[in-house]
């Protein structure tokens, strides 16, 4: 709890703040105004959360004093003062009102100074709406609180989405949105902000700032990840990576975390080393699967991490690696025929595959084998045919085993 | 079980406020999507409903209709002489009876307008299911004309229970024997009909069961907050995985990756989830022996009528594959394609036909060279029996 505080000391602090406010706008400081509005970063205990206990009447100071910002000033304090008071989803309600109120008047602002404050803003309700959502369902009701910050955001995204110098700041508010939508699962809905920066005419994508354009590939990298468009996702993820503040490590291992599986599709193997530095450990003994042909080690690994990969989406994008894998393994047996007999060495009979494989305890009959052979043959993993009466794969004299070269399979 | 007449036993608890099944609540379908497991209103406001939408609504209708269709409808279809096969007593175009009308699926509806007496509260919609679903066994119908009506009515069951906002138990039980439903005429519908008017029957049919799949997945969230169950659930959310085996499927809007993301551990994992995420792996590495043994050996009957339909579909691609890789000059027996791909050798024969495959016979053995470069995708293919194992095979 606060030291006493006196009325009058009290009354001075809000009244203060209130006025640094208030100078802030009239002045069109953006950066003053933008750290006044930083609600949920505060402690529990302030000079000014402990002033608003101590002086339960300030809304009403705060309407009196400034009734030009009567919208905005009385619900910015109420936010302040529930946050102090660890009652969210309270605090979350009054910080809306206030945001509400500020988008107003950032409309009717010609210039963009107040673009640092509107950020603000927009990271600020998403913090609150997800601690809000947090208490809330604690507390057994509905955490509605983030999805209702996703209604306030796109309403930003619209004053932003616009002709002249303001359209600057939509993609952070973009970004904005993507956290939101990621963390509610409710990706589907990104589909009409990526519509609007993409094929707007308003936007060049080129114009805005490098760290929020990190950001937008990272997240449509990820969703391209999700449909399997690799080739897509390769890019937008590599974009983000490149660009990416080389300091912000945790950022980094974020985008590895997404790359790395879509690289592998692509035929494209980190190094051990690369995962080490990034702590990507998980996917160690994936990569070294399909360096040995070990299926084995790959349906180990996508068991032992089963349920991250299904949470971060890539399971299945790992999965279909096994058609690498195979390749390999056969390309190992080939490897192995050559040094014995070079001349026999592409003729490899089925049933060595199967030895091979129920050597690495998996148990496949040469029907199965045959199956997979032929799949893999179509898709042009291995160059050849195979005789069914002899029960032999013929491989091709020139290239057998073509790399994939950057396309998926 | 407790349940009174016009009251929903819902009330209060494991409702959330603003669910709207999919589709249903306005008439209008939306388009749906798997998730979220957290909110419950985004589904409410994609069904574009009214009143409802803002703070401050109504508390939903309760039913208090205590036939399988309201008088008020009764007496008008009389009049306009719009009943059913099913519906008519003794046969009479102009006569019905409480005992036989069903209410109609009604796609201009708003929630403003409804009157309680016009809905059927829960044990009634109960009792209507019942009715409508034994029709499935009459015969001396057109399948086409049964499958029609029972569509037609269960859709307006679905749409009674979402006006009134009902999530529980039975309201889950409900649903889970329309997709029941949907699925048998899945099957049935591939079956009979072969002609572009079966197609589209096929076609929205397939559209309807994944509403009621995704509103089902909505209500099975709502209730997994109060630690409550079905226990089929895990075998519903299985006919999402397998939908994905390259049907031509209406309105899927998120990947399969998404979806298992939002999907918690124990379902993920339980039995026919794995068996369903197996056979798809099976199916994208082309290993068809395993794809069809596993079928063979582990659907549940549900499971196998939904695969029915696209069995021949995964035989071609085997078909296509081995073409494809086979050595040409070596003959590729059917009776050993007819064993992995359990079908039998006529059916086969008749496929290999329809990829343009020629067939040759050597003292009664059929095969066929590989690398033909007549072999073609047929655009359609034709459904007959599903799996197949030869008596030698079995154990």
């Amino acid at each position: 709890m606060a030291p006493y505080l006196s009325m009058g000391e009290a009354h001075r602090r809000i009244a203060d703040y209130l006025s640094r406010v208030a100078d802030s706008i009239s002045s069109s400081d953006g950066a003053a105004l933008a750290s006044l509005l930083a609600v949920s970063s505060a402690p529990p205990s302030t000079p000014l959360s402990d002033a608003l206990s101590a002086f339960p009447d300030f809304p009403r100071l705060a309407a009196d004093r400034y009734p030009h910002l009567s919208d905005l000033l009385p619900t910015l304090l109420r936010a302040i003062h529930s946050h102090s008071l660890i009652r969210f989803a309270d605090a979350y309600s009054s910080f809306e009102k206030a945001a509400n109120a500020f988008l107003q008047e950032f409309r009717n602002w010609e210039t963009p100074w107040a673009m640092e404050a509107m950020h603000t803003v927009a990271l600020e309700i998403r913090l609150l709406a997800e601690k809000a959502d947090r208490e809330l369902a604690t507390s057994g009701k509905n955490p509605d609180k983030l999805q209702a910050a996703g209604s306030f955001l796109m309403k930003v995204f619209g004053a932003l989405a616009v002709k002249g110098p303001k359209r600057i700041g939509a993609l952070y508010v973009t970004c904005q949105l993507f956290k939101i939508y990621f963390r509610l699962g409710t990706v589907h809905l990104c589909r009409s902000v990526i519509r609007s920066i993409e094929t707007a005419r308003n936007f060049d994508f080129e114009d805005f700032p490098v760290k929020d354009k990190v950001t937008y590939m990272y997240y449509t990298g990820r969703l391209e990840v999700f449909n399997e468009n690799f080739l897509v996702a390769d890019q937008k993820l590599t974009y983000a990576l490149m660009h990416c503040n080389p300091q912000y490590g945790a950022n980094l291992r974020r985008i590895l975390k997404f790359l790395v599986p879509v690289k592998l599709s692509i035929g494209v193997l980190p190094r051990i080393t690369l995962l080490e530095r990034y702590n990507l450990l998980e996917y160690a003994d994936v990569v070294t699967s399909l360096k040995r042909g070990d299926l084995r080690l790959l349906r180990q690994a996508l068991e032992r991490h089963e349920d991250q990969f299904l949470k971060s989406g890539v399971y299945l994008v790992l999965e279909k690696l096994e058609l690498q894998v195979y390749q390999r393994l056969v390309k190992k047996i080939h490897i192995i025929q050559r040094l014995k007999e070079p001349a026999k060495a592409h003729q490899i009979k089925l049933e060595v595959v199967v030895k091979a494989l129920k050597w690495l305890e998996i148990d496949m009959d040469v029907d199965e084998v045959e199956c997979i052979m032929a799949c893999l043959i179509y898709k042009n993993l291995i160059k050849g045919y195979f005789a069914h009466k002899s029960k032999v794969l013929v491989l091709s004299k020139q290239d057998p085993f073509p790399k994939l070269n950057g396309k998926p399979v | 079980m407790a349940s009174h007449r016009g009251r929903s036993s819902a009330r209060g608890h494991g409702r959330s406020r603003g669910w709207r099944g999919r589709g249903e609540g306005s008439g209008r379908g939306a388009g749906p999507s798997p998730s979220p497991p957290s909110s419950s209103t985004s589904s409410f406001s994609a069904a574009g409903a009214t009143a409802a939408d803002s703070g401050g609504e109504a508390p939903p209708i309760v039913g208090t209709c205590p036939d399988m269709c309201p008088a008020r409808e009764r007496a008008q279809r009389e009049r306009l002489r719009d009943l059913a096969v099913f519906e008519r007593v003794g046969g009479d175009p102009v006569r019905t009876s409480p005992s036989l009308a069903v209410k109609k699926f009604c796609r201009t509806i708003s929630s403003t307008s409804v009157q309680a007496s016009d809905i059927r509260p829960l044990p009634v919609l109960r009792e209507t299911m019942d009715y409508i679903l034994h029709l499935l066994d009459s015969s001396g119908n057109k399948f086409e004309i049964i499958h029609d009506f029972i569509f037609d009515r269960t859709r307006s069951v679905r749409q009674d229970l979402s006006i009134q906002n009902i999530v529980n138990d039975q309201a889950i039980q409900i649903y889970e024997d329309v997709i029941k439903f949907h699925i048998l005429s899945h099957q049935r519908l591939a079956r009979s009909c072969q002609d572009s008017d079966a197609s589209s029957l096929c076609y929205l049919n397939m559209e309807q069961l994944m509403k009621c799949l995704l509103s089902l997945f909505d209500m099975y969230n709502m209730i997994h907050k109060n630690n409550s169950h079905s226990n089929k659930e895990t075998e519903y959310y299985s006919f999402y995985v397998l939908l994905h085996l390259g049907f031509k499927i209406p309105k899927m809007v998120d990947s399969l990756s998404l979806w298992y993301s939002n999907l918690s551990a124990p379902i993920i994992q339980s039995k026919e989830m794995v068996f369903a995420r197996t056979i798809l792996r099976c199916y994208h590495l082309g290993n068809f022996k395993r794809f069809f043994c596993t079928i063979a050996a582990e659907a549940t009957d549900l499971q196998l009528c939904l695969l029915e339909p696209f069995l021949n579909e995964a035989r071609v691609r085997a078909l296509m594959y081995f073409n494809h890789s086979g050595y040409k000059l070596q003959l590729h027996p059917l009776r050993h394609l007819s064993e992995i791909l359990m079908v039998e050798e006529l059916e086969l024969e008749t496929l290999c036909k329809l990829c343009g495959l020629e067939i040759s016979k050597n003292e009664d053995i059929k095969a066929f060279s590989p690398k033909q470069a007549s072999f073609c995708l047929p655009a359609s293919i034709p459904q007959y029996n599903g799996i197949y194992i030869s008596r030698e095979n079995q154990i």
